[in-house]
């Protein structure tokens, strides 16, 4: 693997969503990772694996004849880049034997798993400790590994709201919202990155290994923290704000034609008065509703009438450009397809295309930070379900084929349902 | 002897100007690195955002340029772009959010501190852009609202009937803040680890760390040929609805969350019935089952209904405000909160606990020039007499 972390081994029981996201990014930028994948308890990302294969799945271009549902599952498949996967039951004592031969050959471990499950697998942080005095374990928890709500379990969905998040997200005088799709795994796997890069810092300097426990509702409240901390400051609870912002006005998501949408802001009277001057509308920089910051910010919903009125005759696209080439904040509303097809995003590398034995070529989101010196590149699509134990414990552990066979009989490995 | 910071000795000249380096920055001296704030005249922009309190501190500055120290140097004069430089060229890390054409501008461009020649060639330089450093739109402007359109998250985000929704606040900045300190981190050890000791240019783009944030949703909408929608409607298992005392989610996944969830709610029938157990097949259905199931949950206040759940270790989402994440006795126990060493409000934090090295909150934000006389000593490594020049021709403050 090429990058900044080309060198370190992460050995890993993360699944879903966060934990699989963090040791993406650290994989991305060059650890070896190795997912291992509790056989008999797969991956809930892969699916369930009676789910039907979506039809257009079946016909993407590049795609298998020969798919199976947990191979193929677009969540699995999009944060797993840059990783190999092996299986085992860490259930039956040579599973979970081998696992604990893998422990010393890792710089760092990682799982989301409800805290206790570790404990009850015999391979919690101190257990791994002995094995290997300076391992780094990174827990990815709903609550984290103490306090009363330790052994409640969360998902995204209900981490946004019992983390504040929801309470923040909607529109004005609008209920609670969660997101489009579970944000704080997100946060928390861009945390829980940021713990792991720190922990092998730490044990380059001091040769000292670590616990990193990260809580998902914590790391999502860190996220929101400036409204924690201004409810501690000044006692004001913030509500939802839709699409403005507390400080500048505009800013706001308008309709164009086409039912399209435009994104739009001034934080600057520079960048008011050009906007206006590109509107045609040039007496808006006098109207004593929006003659300055303060003003417009008291007169919103009026500024935001006069500018939805403009905005609904325009190109989405030929606007958008032409307000960000003069300066302004502006920026089309892209869904999902159209941030895959982004000209700039395909240019400067971030989207590539990724061809999956089973599903097919689809592009996906790369890697979020380039490196001048030691670039980093996705190099593997998602692996297949245990698509690398035979390798990896014959590499690592010197395993042979017959030993290997052995396991597979035995269903201490292997790929989908067990029996 | 062991050191509890994992960035101790690391010095960074933090020369951001937006919330998301401000952010990396604050990572960065949060684990023990020694941060120094570069601010012009005016002040890091970041101080004039709302909301403020009563002395009218903006709480946003409160809350991502604490635990370093504070210089007023002007890159527009002469010695002040000469301090900055001198300071850049003894340091490990620098922060900055300017585009290509403002660096060249103030004559910071990243190429004259990494070129071979010169004294630093360990320096790890980390740009933060809304859009990158190359491509057609790196001098495009962007903040939050941008990101967050040209990454989907806004299309996903709201309802079907009304425009799309940002996701809430900073969202963009934090993640792009935290992703450029990993990445940092990332080249220290790269740094670290390879013979000579070289240093690098990082280019994150809030943009693609928030597309990146999207990939699910992306690649989801790649396999079914069409784009992820907002939805039409809120219900129980995509989000909050309305509880006796407030609101409340319950997003189900495993089956036993559901078995255990329907007979808590009263609905034995959806509880036994095998096919309700799986999440795809109640997603298809979902109309046979979320008006009876929301009723039943209306009857509820949220904690209540959590703490029953809870008991039967089934995930539950009550949608808590700040005010009682403060009260939180959860977070309590755990120290979530917390002020910083020489004084202060509490702050909520940190991400993430670390065992051996964990982070620290020593100081609120700084004044603007607090520390102009020691971080021109220590950082630009001037005499008492060039100081004394710079403060006296304006160019430090």
């Amino acid at each position: 693997m090429t990058g900044p972390l080309s060198g370190y081994r992460g050995i890993v029981l993360t699944q879903a969503w966060a934990g699989s996201y963090a040791t993406q990014l650290l994989g991305m930028l060059g650890a070896e990772i190795i997912q291992v994948e509790f056989h008999g308890r797969p991956d809930s990302w892969r699916g369930s694996y009676d789910r039907p294969i979506p039809e257009t799945v079946q016909s993407a271009a590049g795609a298998s004849s020969d798919q199976h549902p947990w191979n193929v599952h677009a969540n699995y498949n999009s944060v797993n880049l840059n990783k190999q996967c092996i299986t085992l039951d860490l259930t039956d004592p040579d599973g979970i034997g081998i696992f604990k031969r893998l422990v010393p050959l890792a710089d760092f471990m990682a799982e989301n798993f409800a805290p206790r499950v570790l404990g009850n697998l015999g391979i919690d942080y101190e257990s791994l400790k002995v094995i290997k005095p300076d391992i780094i374990l990174c827990s990815l928890s709903a609550f984290g590994n103490n306090g009363p709500w330790r052994d409640v379990p969360g998902i995204g969905g209900t981490i946004e709201p019992i983390s504040g998040m929801s309470s923040l997200l909607g529109y004005e005088n609008g209920s609670p919202l969660n997101s489009g799709q579970m944000y704080p795994d997100a946060a928390a796997g861009l945390n829980g990155f940021a713990g792991i890069v720190t922990a092998l810092m730490h044990r380059e300097m001091t040769g000292e290994g670590q616990y990193v426990d990260l809580s998902m509702q914590e790391s999502s409240i860190a996220f929101i923290g400036d409204a924690l901390l201004e409810e501690r400051m000044t006692g004001n609870v913030r509500g939802r704000l839709g699409n403005r912002h507390m400080t500048f006005a505009p800013h706001g998501i308008y309709a164009t034609s086409g039912n399209r949408w435009i994104a739009l802001a001034a934080e600057s009277q520079r960048q008011w008065e050009t906007l206006c001057r590109i509107a045609a509308h040039e007496e808006w920089v006098t109207d004593p509703r929006f003659v300055d910051n303060a003003a417009r910010k008291t007169h919103e919903d009026a500024l935001d009438a006069q500018i939805s009125a403009w905005v609904a005759a325009q190109e989405r696209d030929a606007l958008a450009a032409q307000l960000s080439d003069s300066g302004v904040i502006a920026a089309p509303v892209h869904d999902a397809l159209e941030v895959a097809d982004d000209e700039a995003l395909r240019e400067r590398g971030f989207i590539v295309d990724v061809e999956h034995p089973e599903a097919g070529i689809h592009p996906q989101a790369g890697i979020p930070a380039q490196f001048s010196n030691t670039p980093a590149a996705v190099q593997r699509h998602a692996p297949l379900q245990g698509q690398h134990t035979q390798n990896v414990l014959h590499r690592l552990l010197n395993i042979d084929e017959d030993e290997y066979r052995d396991l597979l009989d035995r269903g201490v490995t292997g790929a989908g349902p067990s029996n | 002897m062991t050191q509890t910071s994992a960035l101790n000795g690391i010095r960074v000249v933090d020369l951001s100007t937006s919330v998301s380096g401000a952010w990396c920055a604050q990572m960065l001296a949060d684990f023990g690195a020694d941060v120094a704030l570069f601010e012009g005249p005016v002040g890091h922009p970041v101080r004039a955002l709302a909301p403020f309190d009563d002395a009218n501190n903006s709480v946003i500055a409160e809350y991502v340029l604490a635990n370093r120290r504070s210089a007023v140097v002007d890159v527009d004069q002469a010695g002040g772009r000469a301090a900055i430089r001198s300071a850049i060229e003894r340091a490990d890390v620098l922060v900055s959010n300017g585009s290509p054409a403002e660096l060249a501008a103030h004559g910071l461009d990243y190429d004259s501190f990494l070129s071979s020649n010169t004294a630093n060639p360990g320096l790890i330089v980390c740009s933060i852009t809304p859009h990158g450093s190359t491509g057609p739109a790196s001098e495009h402007p962007g903040n939050d609202l941008t990101a967050a359109a040209m990454s989907g998250w806004a299309s996903i985000n709201g309802l079907a009937d009304r425009s799309p929704l940002k996701p809430s606040g900073l969202q963009s900045s934090y993640c792009a803040g935290t992703m450029a300190y990993g990445s940092i981190i990332a080249a220290l050890l790269s740094r670290h680890n390879q013979t000579p000791h070289r240093g690098q240019v990082i280019d994150v783009s809030e943009v693609e760390v928030m597309a990146s944030t999207f990939s699910p949703a992306l690649l989801n909408s790649q396999y079914l040929g069409e784009p992820q929608a907002r939805q039409s409607k809120v219900d129980m298992s995509t989000g909050p609805v309305p509880v006796n005392d407030g609101h409340f989610a319950l997003t189900i996944s495993r089956p036993h969350f559901w078995r255990d969830a329907m007979n808590v709610l009263g609905l034995d029938d959806l509880a036994d019935d095998p096919r309700w157990a799986t999440s795809w097949y109640r997603k298809e259905h979902s109309e046979e089952y979320v008006d009876r199931a929301q009723a039943k949950l209306a009857k509820w206040n949220k904690m209540d209904l959590f703490d029953t759940l809870a008991a039967l270790r089934v995930i539950a989402g009550p949608v808590l405000e700040t005010d009682e994440l403060a009260d939180n006795l959860h977070l309590r126990d755990r120290g979530f909160f917390r002020s910083p060493n020489e004084g202060g409000p509490e702050y909520p934090g940190p991400a993430f606990k670390m065992g051996a090295s964990p982070a620290r909150l020593v100081k609120r934000v700084p004044k603007p020039g607090e520390h102009s006389v020691e971080i021109l000593r220590e950082f630009a490594g001037l005499k008492k007499a060039d100081i004394d020049a710079l403060l006296a021709s304006g160019a430090a403050r």
